[in-house]
């Protein structure tokens, strides 16, 4: 019992810091695009927040799952930025930003957004705010099968 | 969200014009740089975004770019009443440069600071020339800003030290164009658990208010310190300034997100922090201010949204904030209400902030974003900001000029 108090205790203690889920290859979205291009393969962007609660939510309820986090892992090459942080990036353009004017240029007033994009930048399909499993899966689909359309002979 | 934005355009259509008219008048824009093109990008992001500055005759604007591929500072300046900026130089060393920070000193004079390989440079600009770099920081040193005082130069940075980025201010004594460091302390006394980071810095009569990003709280909040002894760099115990919402309104997560305050003084003993502010976190940042107090046990009081009804279903980032010793007080930043980015400014009146406000020249096709403004003796308005043609195009750097009228 006093060992589950603690373990409670500790969740709770723990900070809602909002980073990506784990068990993920997130990595940073200058790095990421360059990878993406590549291996010509789409990005998924995930703009966070420190503190943001509604991507903890997310993290838990939906990134949990272990066929998202294969499909994701597999199909796209996977970018966090964090929309309020000073980082710095260096886009394939040249052009030296931070993460929050990555951020500024997708939108990414509220979060977490969630932006599918060309190895190019161009974005595909965007989520706004908390995602379930199967929203995560139904848009996992719907880009795959655009993305199978686009290179189609 | 577009449909909200469509009812707002159109409600303000059947709305008779108001009687309220802007108290500058605006000249056509001009080029800060003649050095632009495809490939190289110009940024206005110093922490409080201090980066024009007037002294006597003198208009400076100080930026980064990478021209030469390495991304370095450059400042240009132009006399009040000249149609264009000359005597553009480079004021960075050799190293990656960022973030610059400019204050007006007496006589034509300025004080810049930088970011270059992780340490913060400083230096003189006179009309006869620039003086020596002095190079402060340990660790990783970022996000300087600059305040000064009859007798001193102020500078704030955020160091990372053992982890976490905390908030210094280093007092600095200008001789001619050396100059010479006094003090250091760090602005929170307790040590840091969490990053501090992107502080603003503005100077009273007596005191000195230091505001920066915290994010101690788990998520990030503004707070706020004032020391009122000039001849020490000891401040008193940080407040919040950005204000704690009921957890009501926000059901997940330690709480809204802030971002990038600036802080300018006003009147003789006012002082205003502004910064943009997610807590209507369906729509985006709003730009809120809190004023100083100087009595009382609240450093700040509470908080007001600066932009109007119009704003609230769109997006405002970059607060700019300046002020002069008559009482005028005028925020800044950039809003997407009408689908693209312009610059909008808002200023005090008597009954309170005025309707929002865009700057003719500063709006109009393509992108127009990171403002910074400052006021000269006169009431008049400079501002400067980045325009684009596209998003992610190359930039350039516009100034325009606000000639005070009498209403």
């Amino acid at each position: 019992m006093r060992a589950i108090l603690l373990l409670v205790t500790l969740l709770v203690a723990l900070p809602a810091t909002a980073e990506p889920p784990s068990g993920y290859p997130f990595q940073s979205f200058d790095k990421a695009m360059q990878q993406a291009r590549a291996e010509n393969k789409p990005l998924f962007v995930y703009f966070g927040r420190y503190g943001c609660g509604y991507c903890e939510k997310t993290n838990k309820e939906a990134f949990s799952d272990k066929q998202i986090r294969e499909a994701y892992s597999r199909n796209y090459v996977l970018a966090y930025v964090d929309s309020e942080s000073g980082k710095r990036l260096r886009l394939p353009s040249g052009e030296r930003v931070t993460e929050r004017e990555v951020g500024t240029r997708y939108n990414a007033f509220v979060t977490p957004v969630f932006t599918f994009m060309t190895a190019e930048g161009k974005s595909l399909l965007r989520l706004v705010g908390v995602q379930r499993i199967e929203d995560l899966r139904e848009a996992d689909n719907k880009v795959q099968q655009f993305m199978k359309k686009a290179t189609r002979p | 969200m577009r449909l909200q934005i469509t009812f707002f355009v159109l409600l303000f259509s059947l709305i008779p014009l108001s009687v309220q008219a802007e108290p500058w008048e605006f000249s056509m824009p001009i080029e800060v740089t003649s050095t632009n093109g495809e490939k190289i990008f110009h940024h206005l992001e110093s922490s409080g975004r201090q980066n024009i500055a007037i002294s006597a005759d003198t208009v400076a604007v100080v930026w980064e770019d990478n021209r030469d591929e390495i991304p370095r500072i450059y400042l240009a300046r132009k006399g009040r009443n000249s149609q264009s900026f000359s005597n553009e130089i480079r004021i960075s060393g050799s190293g990656e440069a960022y973030e610059p920070s400019i204050v007006a000193l007496s006589n034509n004079r300025f004080a810049l600071a930088w970011e270059e390989d992780a340490r913060i440079n400083l230096r003189i600009a006179t009309p006869s020339g620039l003086g020596p770099i002095i190079t402060l920081g340990e660790g990783e040193a970022m996000q300087p800003s600059l305040a000064s005082d009859s007798q001193q130069l102020l500078l704030v940075y955020s160091q990372r030290d053992d982890g976490y980025a905390r908030i210094w201010i280093q007092r600095i004594e200008i001789d001619g164009q050396i100059l010479k460091t006094i003090d250091k302390c760090a602005v929170d006394a307790e040590p840091a658990n969490d990053d501090q980071l992107y502080p603003a810095i503005a100077t009273l009569a007596d005191r000195v208010v230091v505001a920066w990003e915290d994010r101690r709280p788990g998520h990030t909040i503004i707070m706020g310190a004032q020391n009122d002894d000039l001849k020490s760099c000891r401040f008193k115990p940080p407040q919040r300034i950005s204000e704690e919402l009921s957890s009501a309104g926000m059901p997940y997560g330690k709480g809204h997100g802030v971002s990038r305050v600036a802080l300018a003084q006003y009147g003789t003993e006012q002082l205003l922090a502004a910064w943009a502010d997610k807590r209507d976190f369906r729509e985006g940042y709003d730009i809120y201010s809190a004023n100083y107090q100087a009595a009382g046990e609240q450093l700040f009081a509470p908080n007001l949204r600066v932009q109007d009804s119009f704003g609230g279903v769109a997006q405002q980032w970059h607060a700019t904030v300046t002020g002069d010793h008559s009482g005028r007080l005028v925020v800044g930043w950039d809003d997407k209400r009408n689908g693209n980015s312009n610059i909008m400014l808002s200023w005090l009146e008597d009954s309170g902030w005025s309707d929002d406000f865009t700057v003719p020249g500063a709006d109009g096709e393509g992108e127009h974003n990171h403002p910074t403004i400052s006021l000269d003796s006169e009431g008049n308005l400079h501002l400067a900001w980045i325009e684009r043609s596209t998003a992610a195009g190359s930039t350039r750097i516009r100034y325009l000029f606000g000639r005070l009228v009498e209403l």
